[in-house]
């Protein structure tokens, strides 16, 4: 049983470097640089929304007690989302596919409760456009702020399974429909 | 077989594929560039947006959600003198003829604000207020839930007895969820119990007499007609209201110590 497990966790592991070897090698520049941009991007506005980077009239950046786990939160959505969305472009440039839904609902999500809607000005913007339905949108967004940036951090682990395994399983060909197809050119 | 063989397969197909069609490829590139790219640029463009917004809230957030008056002109500054602020019975703690004055526009049920009292008005209290430079002065500003005016009622109450402090902290202390039920009735009355010589019956009748009602809708005009957009916000300016300086959300220190330079300089904000 533990074999097993060892070497499904080993299988596990190698498959996940596998796919990380395939996209990041093929071309370190653009992958590698895509995820450095994006995470720098979203780092950069996560933690300008949560009220910890300033960059007027002085650049600042501080972590009070009460935002370390915060920001331990946003730097993990901020990599899952460099490393989903550079590999999500190399399937997009490899294969026929569209963008995976799940990274876009999962960066929705990460902004969105990142906002501390109801201290911030976007919150008070809320409140004075719709009345008492804004003072409670902006007060859930508030109250869950931390479990919906962890539901966000769940979306993104599920976005990088879906093209981890479009990645590494790119190679289930149908090997009949290609057979049909390659007999109805020969025709 | 296994996967990375099967990959091999698909990749001599693909470059098959190239080399019998160079011009499909190239389109399918470019339009895949296209693509990547697009989503990069959104990426950039709602990250500095919102970099243009949070720094620009003035000319932006204020113009849609209520007009502003000019901080500097005279009406305002006589609403923020000192002798202004405290003659209307705002709370205030530190140094009566001090020559500066911050004031703290704040929301008992606000996250940003409790950090700002954990964190930056302790540091704000051993370099300005125990050195007798500056006075603090608390405005109420409850509007980020239904829970924040009794609140801010029952804060202003105790402020009756000289005991608004000692209830502000436990207030911050005892932060709830917004809205949550923490700044019910009962609950305030128990936190207000807590206070060492406090008359309760005083102190109910008052709260329960919504005594204080229109004193926080002043102070929340005062704060819609400064155009603040956030809680905490705060103005800092000299005891007599002239030169306020503007400052929006749980700034830390160094905001401060930037904004009371440029008030010592005679900067406008």
């Amino acid at each position: 049983m533990t074999k097993r497990i060892r070497s499904s966790t080993k299988n596990f592991r190698n498959t996940i470097l596998y796919a990380f070897e395939l996209v990041y090698l093929s071309n370190p520049i653009l992958y590698l640089g895509i995820s450095v941009m994006v995470f720098s991007s979203f780092w950069i506005f996560f933690n300008m929304l949560d009220q910890l980077l300033f960059f007027s009239p002085i650049v600042y950046f501080y972590i009070p007690d009460d935002a370390i786990l915060g920001f331990i939160i946003t730097n993990t959505s901020a990599t899952l989302l460099a490393i989903v969305f550079s590999m999500n472009v190399y399937v997009i440039r490899n294969a026929k596919v569209r963008l995976d839904k799940s990274l876009l609902s999962g960066s929705l999500l990460g902004i969105v409760s990142s906002t501390c809607a109801s201290c911030s000005s976007v919150g008070f913007l809320i409140i004075s456009t719709f009345g008492g339905a804004g003072i409670i949108a902006t007060g859930f967004l508030t109250n869950y702020q931390i479990p919906l940036k962890l539901l966000s951090i769940g979306i993104l682990i599920w976005a990088l399974y879906v093209v981890y395994n479009r990645i590494t399983k790119s190679c289930m060909v149908n090997h009949d429909d290609n057979n049909k197809k390659e007999r109805n050119k020969i025709n | 077989m296994n996967c990375r063989q099967y990959d091999n397969n698909v990749l001599q197909k693909a470059i098959n594929a190239v080399i019998d069609n160079h011009h499909y490829h190239f389109l399918y590139s470019s339009h895949m560039a296209s693509i990547s790219s697009f989503s990069l640029a959104i990426t950039m463009s709602l990250t500095f947006m919102f970099v243009f917004m949070e720094y620009n809230q003035d000319t932006i957030l204020v113009a849609l959600a209520q007009p502003k008056e000019d901080a500097n002109n005279s009406s305002t500054n006589s609403q923020l003198s000192l002798s202004k602020l405290i003659g209307q019975g705002s709370p205030y703690y530190g140094n009566v003829s001090a020559p500066m004055v911050i004031a703290d526009f704040s929301d008992f049920q606000c996250p940003q604000c409790k950090r700002h009292v954990d964190n930056t008005e302790q540091q704000i209290n051993s370099t300005y207020l125990q050195t007798g430079k500056a006075i603090y002065v608390f405005k109420h500003l409850p509007v980020r839930g239904f829970d924040s005016k009794p609140a801010s009622l029952a804060a202003q109450c105790t402020n009756d007895q000289g005991k608004f402090w000692e209830f502000n902290r436990i207030l911050y202390k005892n932060q709830g969820p917004i809205d949550s039920g923490w700044t019910g009735a009962e609950n305030l009355k128990k936190f207000a119990s807590q206070l060492q010589g406090l008359d309760t019956n005083q102190f109910n009748s008052c709260f329960e007499g919504k005594k204080y009602e229109s004193f926080i809708d002043k102070d929340v005009a005062l704060a819609n007609s400064l155009g603040f957009t956030e809680t905490p916000s705060f103005m800092i300016m000299n005891a007599d209201g002239s030169n306020p300086q503007r400052i929006e959300g749980p700034k830390p220190f160094p905001f401060f110590q930037d904004a009371i330079e440029n008030l010592e300089n005679g900067k406008e904000s």
